[in-house]
């Protein structure tokens, strides 16, 4: 059998007056059903701290399974109960965050492939627009893509050397000892030059880039597009991957290979600081060794492997800078997935030109063509 | 329409109420350029104060100025008997608490859902009961019409129902003082009546003093207690709607008659 309490209220509903309210109310012994009955006949003005508490005792009620009714309100405090009634109901349950994994699986897959097919438009639309579209006269952004080449390649120059000069110096160090007990430290040269020539100045290059420039492109254009600058580009029937893709991954495509080269040269160069100055080589012996050790093929192998980070580079970080959803939050988000994905590929078209060549062309092992 | 002038009429802000805050003298420079040149007013306890004025006039910077995101190059700000331009960091962030501001834009955060922006405050001051900070958090989205948002993300509101909810977020505190910038810009002639009539409501409920800069007459006729106008940084009027609409001012008339700038030229020529 339900019950019906009755609470007096005092005449003013603020902090204090809700509070002792709210006092009242938890002392009561509420079973499934009741009613709390607040009558509000002495209370001559509220505020919005009182009003809260109000709403507390509704909230609290409802998980006990009781009802609350507001009554003989006057003036003030009857007009404030009308404009905060939604607050005064009892709040709906929070919309379930977690779905089962049946519906995780499905999600997960579905929108794998909607973005797989978003990610091969994109492919499909910024070969075109690099490749076909300038030679049938349908124009090329060449400022913008002597911008990016500057911006990518040219201001990148520093620390991509930095970089494999220092890697250079590490790798040298490291094998020295290892092979020091056999007297083969002149064969660290051979090591430094085919493991830059063939797979680190790639690879350390393409990181770098993949930090700078790859987060760079996802910020700028999920920026855009938070912003409803591709909307206003669209809207001016402006094709998107002709104004911003094919500068960035016609840029990319010219400045990463030349940074790799750069990148070989100063890891190289690592090399033969610790050749030269610790282990105490001549430096005509040392150059010597380092020449008769890779071939141009080895260095056209690196180079190969740039030119398809780059693509992957450029055409990763605007993926993701189009996919941009919710704001500054969505903006970095992008962002950060933009890089993983990037690493991620870079270490996966390494795999398969590794295997490619091991396979095909029988160059696993240095030394062994 | 009805409605809300008859609430309009049976209030009135006596002219010897207290101010709640002051501005002496205020001058400010943007480079070389004086921005505000020797602005003084004081907003009274109680009333809906707008700030109006062509684009370019400096109302939002004086806004800024009276909320401290922005410091003078010379003159005061008192808020509270005590002068805002002359304070530290410190006690100025103590200032701003007491002060809501709604941005023209919202300021919504947009990692938060609408109901934790709006606890945001409440949950940063830590000077409420905990128990109350979700309840006064549905409680000011009630008030602005929004109770059913509570769990959604800004960027799954419209542009009238963000502005609401900053404006919610600006009033969460209880503020005695709010601010509000442009409040209808860039929405449809409904939603900015909705917001006009919220603003009159909070006013008339909470006691809530409201400084708005707009340049929306119907909205000014509607809701303003007086009005501020500045022109190229110098304020040209400081009265009540009748007066502004009555006041032989030049610049005042092309801007209640809604006239283009070749009006002023012509009546300069006569």
């Amino acid at each position: 059998m339900s019950a019906r309490h009755i609470l007096q209220a005092g005449n003013t509903l603020d902090q204090e007056g809700g509070r002792s309210l709210h006092d009242a109310f938890s002392a009561l012994h509420l079973k499934r059903g009741d009613e709390v009955f607040i009558d509000l006949a002495a209370a001559e003005t509220m505020d919005s701290l009182g009003g809260a508490w109000l709403s507390r005792i509704v909230q609290e009620a409802a998980r006990r399974h009781a009802s609350v009714a507001f009554g003989n309100a006057q003036s003030q405090v009857a007009e404030f109960l009308e404009v905060i009634s939604p607050a005064l109901r009892a709040a709906p349950e929070k919309p379930r965050t977690e779905p089962g994994l049946l519906e995780s699986i499905g999600d997960a897959t579905i929108r794998f492939i909607s973005e797989s097919r978003e990610f091969l438009n994109l492919c499909v639309d910024a070969l075109y627009w690099t490749v076909i579209a300038p030679f049938e006269g349908r124009g090329f952004r060449f400022n913008e893509f002597l911008d990016e080449v500057y911006e990518m390649g040219v201001r990148a120059v520093r620390i991509v050397c930095l970089m494999n000069f220092l890697v250079g110096l590490i790798i040298a160090m490291l094998s020295a000892k290892q092979v020091e007990s056999f007297g083969l430290q002149i064969y660290v040269a051979n090591l430094i030059m085919i493991a830059f020539a063939r797979e680190l100045a790639a690879v350390m290059t393409a990181v770098v880039v993949s930090a700078r420039t790859g987060a760079a492109i996802a910020a700028e254009i999920a920026t855009m597009e938070v912003q409803e600058e591709i909307d206003a580009l669209r809207g001016m029937g402006i094709n998107t991957a002709q104004y911003l893709v094919a500068p960035k991954l016609l840029g990319l495509v010219v400045a990463l290979p030349c940074l790799t080269v750069l990148g070989m040269v100063f890891g190289v160069l690592g090399g033969a600081l610790w050749g030269i100055v610790v282990l105490g080589f001549r430096p005509s012996i040392w150059y010597q060794q380092t020449l008769g050790a890779a071939d141009m093929n080895d260095i056209i192998q690196g180079m190969l492997k740039s030119f398809f980070f780059a693509i992957a580079i450029a055409l990763i970080g605007c993926h993701n800078g189009f996919r941009v959803t919710g704001g500054s939050r969505g903006v970095g988000r992008m962002t950060t997935r933009a890089v993983v994905m990037d690493v991620f590929s870079l270490v996966l078209i390494d795999m398969v030109f590794a295997t490619f060549f091991y396979y095909i062309f029988k160059q696993g092992v240095p030394g062994q063509p | 329409m009805n409605l809300a002038e008859n609430q309009r009429r049976d209030r009135v802000i006596a002219e010897d109420a207290p101010a709640i805050i002051e501005v002496r003298d205020l001058v400010t420079h943007y480079g070389e350029v004086k921005v505000l040149d020797g602005v003084s007013f004081s907003v009274r306890r109680g009333e809906v104060f707008t700030i109006i004025g062509g684009s370019g006039c400096g109302k939002t910077t004086l806004l800024k100025h009276m909320c401290g995101l922005l410091r003078p190059s010379s003159g005061s700000i008192i808020f509270q008997g005590r002068d805002m331009a002359a304070m530290d960091e410190e006690e100025l962030a103590g200032m701003q608490r007491q002060i809501g501001i709604a941005f023209q834009s919202s300021g919504l955060f947009n990692s938060m859902t609408v109901g934790d922006n709006v606890a945001m405050p409440l949950r940063e001051y830590g000077n409420v009961d905990p128990r109350l900070i979700e309840p006064i958090a549905r409680l000011k989205l009630s008030l602005v019409g929004l109770a059913h948002a509570y769990h959604y993300m800004p960027s799954d509101l419209s542009g009238g129902m963000k502005k609401r909810a900053g404006l919610a977020r600006a009033i969460a505190t209880d503020p005695e003082l709010v601010y509000f910038d442009e409040p209808s810009a860039g929405l449809d002639p409904i939603m900015a009546a909705g917001l006009d009539n919220l603003v009159l409501k909070l006013n008339r409920l909470l006691g809530t003093t409201f400084v708005i800069v707009t340049h929306e007459l119907d909205s000014i006729r509607l809701i303003a207690d007086r009005i501020l106008m500045l022109d190229r940084g110098r304020v040209i009027f400081l009265g009540t709607v009748e007066e502004a609409e009555r006041c032989s001012v030049d610049r005042v008339r092309q801007f209640f008659e809604r006239r283009p700038d070749e009006y002023i030229e012509q009546r300069a020529a006569e």
